[in-house]
């Protein structure tokens, strides 16, 4: 067993024979990588000149008066590409160059990470190829579009129940094939060792950015700090540089569908049991004879029936918290942010807002916390317009 | 009681003779015709491989996870496969049977209680694509050794220097696939495989089976003086297909198969 590909039971290399060399490559790469202060310059270059960092912390004035307690924002919605996952693409992407590798392949569900993959090889002439669930790329036709005017191919995957999961099935296929030239850029904190790791990593800053921003405002660390989790990326770029503050109290809000106690959910800590799917070892949606369940959520970022291990060992620890968010409530905490603070936030990052307004009643006015929002609404708005007009929603 | 896949390819061995081994999804299209498929090549086919059906089975192609998908939707289960293998062997069944399963399925049942089953029901032994030597370690353990149990080793053209360690402990037989392409390449393309399945034939102590786009014996003529045997699985799914699952269609297959690629 490699332990460093662990993080308590979860996680962990559960692999093909035929991809083991290449994680062992990725690995040993990584390493090297982001002990060279070369690559980290380049790095951070690429995020403040072509991505906008450093992202806002913004004070939500008339969300934390009403709730009687200091909100603040991390806007990754401003990012280029409307959401946190370009940071872990210009990461991911510099690395691929770094070895030689001249094509990269990715999963999309909704196709936000396909979007900021198809960015990052057009930035750096990589040839880039989207795996996406034929259902998805039916109902994201516009996300589609922005990815082949990218310049990216973007594969409809036939198989299974034709959504995220048999996507990523489908690029795990294709990487076990074409490994030698080609880069396989994982967009959520899932995978096999290192890409945990990884996207960890490439997506720190956020909470790099945040400590410091908070800081410079409270004098202080805050108390609270959540973001929604799918797979994780967002969320473990979040809590990262306050997992070590033990004072500060780590919060992630899975998406709960129609409710946890339905069939159709996504709430994979809250209802899942430990298993392996994607390389990985951790919480995971399945049925009695093992087999992976359909996730569901209104936020298609969400709609994944596992979890990053890393979030399986903080919510085992207990150093994490996992609440679920229904649809509905999201959607009211989605309406909510655009009325009072003049932002609409993806869908995603409403689940967060929804359980931000449930715990500040708990807190006072002398306490914050930070709500990662993690992307624009700007991709959602078909689904809002359908959900407002009671049509239920396309997901 | 020894293992069964290690006495038929021991006898193989005596005999100067090659393995023949094929691929089934458990299931496909029903339990009861799986078990007319395994029993028709019962003293014929050295080894089966029993796919245990798994939503997402990422080491397959096209036609292993259609088969997979829709054995699935047609109810089949692992509990249903040790069903299966307990009828099977009642009927003194003694072909070897291996089952190819992906790891959720083993973890989801319990490893501890799915070898205990294992060992109840017969089945011989374990082929499992996404449990990499790395990984081996809970499964190894409750394998514990034994001799109505054993996990089959995969290799790979790109497994390189973890070939050696991989290959040293194995028992049965060496799988080796091949992700580098399918049947009717360029004399590189072989010279490349023979290259790859030479040096694990020369670090092997047990038998090497090779597992890539085979559809007749014909197509190991480039490598049959180095492996030890073949194993068909996407082909031989589309063969029983075409052939509404006939067990006939298999019998007849596997019998030409085994004849000849002992005259090659």
């Amino acid at each position: 067993m490699n332990k460093k590909a662990y993080y308590g039971e979860y996680g962990g290399q559960y692999v093909s024979e035929s991809l083991m060399n290449t994680l062992n490559e990725i690995d040993e790469a990584f390493e090297a990588a982001i002990k060279d202060e070369e690559f980290i310059k380049q790095y951070h270059y690429y995020l403040k000149q072509y991505v906008g960092r450093e992202t806002p912390l913004y004070l939500a004035e008339r969300l934390s008066e009403k709730y009687g307690t200091k909100i603040y924002l991390k806007r990754e919605d401003l990012n280029h590409t409307g959401a946190h996952k370009i940071n872990n693409v210009i990461g991911q992407i510099l690395l691929a160059k770094r070895m030689g590798k001249t094509k990269i392949i990715a999963e999309t569900g909704a196709g936000q990470h396909g979007v900021a993959a198809a960015t990052g090889a057009a930035l750096f002439n990589m040839e880039c190829t989207v795996y996406m669930g034929k259902e998805d790329v039916q109902r994201q036709a516009l996300n589609v579009m922005r990815m082949e005017m990218l310049g990216a191919k973007v594969v409809a995957v036939e198989s299974g129940s034709n959504t995220l999961k048999d996507a990523t099935n489908e690029a795990i296929r294709t990487w076990a094939k074409t490994a030698e030239d080609t880069f396989y850029i994982i967009g959520s904190a899932i995978g096999p060792h290192p890409y945990p790791k990884m996207v960890k990593e490439f997506q720190a800053v956020i909470s790099r950015e945040a400590k410091k921003q908070h800081y410079e405002v409270e004098g202080k660390l805050p108390d609270v700090v959540m973001a929604c989790v799918g797979g994780g990326s967002n969320s473990i770029g979040m809590f990262a540089d306050f997992i070590d503050e033990e004072g500060v109290e780590l919060i992630g809000v899975e998406a709960a569908g129609k409710g946890v106690d339905t069939d159709e959910h996504a709430a994979s800590m809250a209802k899942g049991r430990p298993g392996v799917l994607h390389g990985t070892r951790s919480y995971l949606l399945q049925d009695e004879d093992g087999n992976i369940q359909l996730a569901h959520s209104i936020s298609a970022g969400l709609d994944y029936p596992g979890v990053g291990p890393e979030h399986a060992y903080l919510h085992d620890t207990g150093r994490a918290k996992y609440v679920p968010i229904t649809d509905v409530e999201a959607m009211d905490a989605l309406m909510e942010l655009t009325k009072l603070e003049g932002i609409i936030p993806a869908i995603e990052s409403a689940h967060a807002m929804a359980y931000a307004f449930k715990k500040a009643k708990e807190m006072t006015k002398d306490q914050s916390m930070i709500v990662c929002l993690s992307g624009r609404g700007d991709k959602d708005v078909n689904t809002i317009s359908n959900y407002l007009a009671g049509n239920g929603y396309l997901n | 009681m020894a293992n069964r896949i290690e006495n038929r390819l021991n006898e193989l061995k005596a005999n100067n003779q090659k393995a023949f081994i094929t691929y089934i999804t458990a299931g496909l299209p029903n339990m009861d015709k799986t078990k007319e498929i395994v029993k028709a090549q019962n003293n014929i086919t050295d080894v089966i491989e029993l796919g245990i059906p798994f939503s997402d089975p990422t080491a397959d192609g096209p036609v292993i996870q259609q088969a997979s998908y829709e054995a699935i939707l047609n109810g089949a289960t692992l509990k249903k496969t040790f069903a299966l293998m307990k009828e099977l062997r009642d009927d003194k069944v003694e072909t070897p049977i291996v089952f190819m399963m992906y790891y959720n399925t083993i973890v989801n049942y319990g490893i501890e209680e799915f070898v205990k089953k294992c060992h109840e029901t017969g089945v011989d032994g374990l082929i499992v694509p996404d449990l990499p030597y790395e990984e081996q370690d809970d499964l190894k353990k409750a394998l514990d050794g034994s001799d109505e149990t054993i996990l089959i080793q995969l290799v790979s053209p790109i497994s390189k220097d973890r070939i050696p360690t991989i290959v040293k402990e194995a028992r049965g037989f060496i799988y080796c696939v091949s992700s580098m392409g399918v049947t009717g390449q360029a004399a590189d393309f072989h010279k490349e495989v023979c290259n790859y399945l030479s040096y694990v034939k020369e670090q092997s102590k047990v038998p090497v089976m090779m597992g890539f786009g085979i559809r007749t014996a014909q197509d190991i003529v480039p490598m049959k003086d180095i492996i030890d045997g073949a194993i068909v699985g996407t082909y031989f799914i589309e063969l029983l297909r075409k052939n509404n699952f006939n067990p006939e269609a298999a019998k007849e297959y596997a019998t030409t198969f085994k004849k000849d690629i002992n005259e090659l």
